[in-house]
């Protein structure tokens, strides 16, 4: 599951790249478009697309770490590659659900 | 993309996914608890220098470790050749003029 997800997250932050460098370009377009791009992101539409990419950054970071970890034959056995598991799931739900009510 | 193939790309993937988990822990951080950023202080950031510089490594990073990684899922879930290859070249072109985009963005306001 984590390591799907890690997938999964990826593939859609990858997505979301043309989104954020728009983002990047309208920020430095001028005082007006820096603060309707403020507004934007934080309408109910922008509120929620910031939580989709937080919970995807958090997933997608967490999962990250634990594989750099099995890499260095940390946490590989099979019950502590479970527990991590579901700790990466549960840490990047916190962070999604902190995001959409923030 | 030979050159990003195989143990490189493997080595590429931690050591740009390092950069990346030092700046966005950084970014996040600042983003979280410092106060809220102005148009002004914004600008005035990006046009430094050092700024602009770690901008850039951070978007190398962010765009490489992207390719390997849309790489490595599209080598598992698409087997058919001319379809993988399809989807291979578009997401390649896409992420090249993402990333000079990215490049003319923060080079316009530091230079």
């Amino acid at each position: 599951m984590a390591s799907i997800g890690h997938r999964i997250s990826g593939v859609l932050l990858v997505c979301l790249l043309p989104f954020a460098v728009l983002a990047l370009a309208r920020s430095l377009d001028g005082e007006e478009a820096f603060s309707s791009l403020i507004q934007n992101l934080q309408s109910t539409f922008g509120r929620f697309v910031l939580a989709l990419v937080a919970w995807a950054s958090a997933h997608h970071l967490f999962a990250g770490i634990r594989h750099l970890f099995m890499d260095v034959g940390i946490g590989s056995s099979l019950a502590a590659g479970r527990a991590s598991a579901y700790a990466v799931l549960v840490a990047a739900a916190l962070v999604g659900a902190a995001a959409l009510i923030a | 993309m030979r050159i990003f193939s195989g143990q490189r790309a493997f080595v590429l993937q931690r050591i740009s996914a390092l950069v990346l988990l030092a700046y966005l822990t950084a970014t996040a951080l600042r983003l979280a608890v410092g106060p809220e950023v102005t148009f002004v202080q914004w600008r005035t950031w990006i046009a430094q220098p050092l700024a602009a510089s770690a901008l850039l490594l951070g978007a190398a990073a962010l765009f490489l470790h992207a390719w390997v990684g849309i790489r490595d899922v599209v080598l598992d879930y698409v087997q058919p050749l001319a379809l993988r290859l399809a989807v291979m070249t578009v997401a390649a072109a896409g992420l090249l003029v993402l990333a000079a985009w990215t490049g003319f963005i923060v080079l316009t306001h530091a230079l």
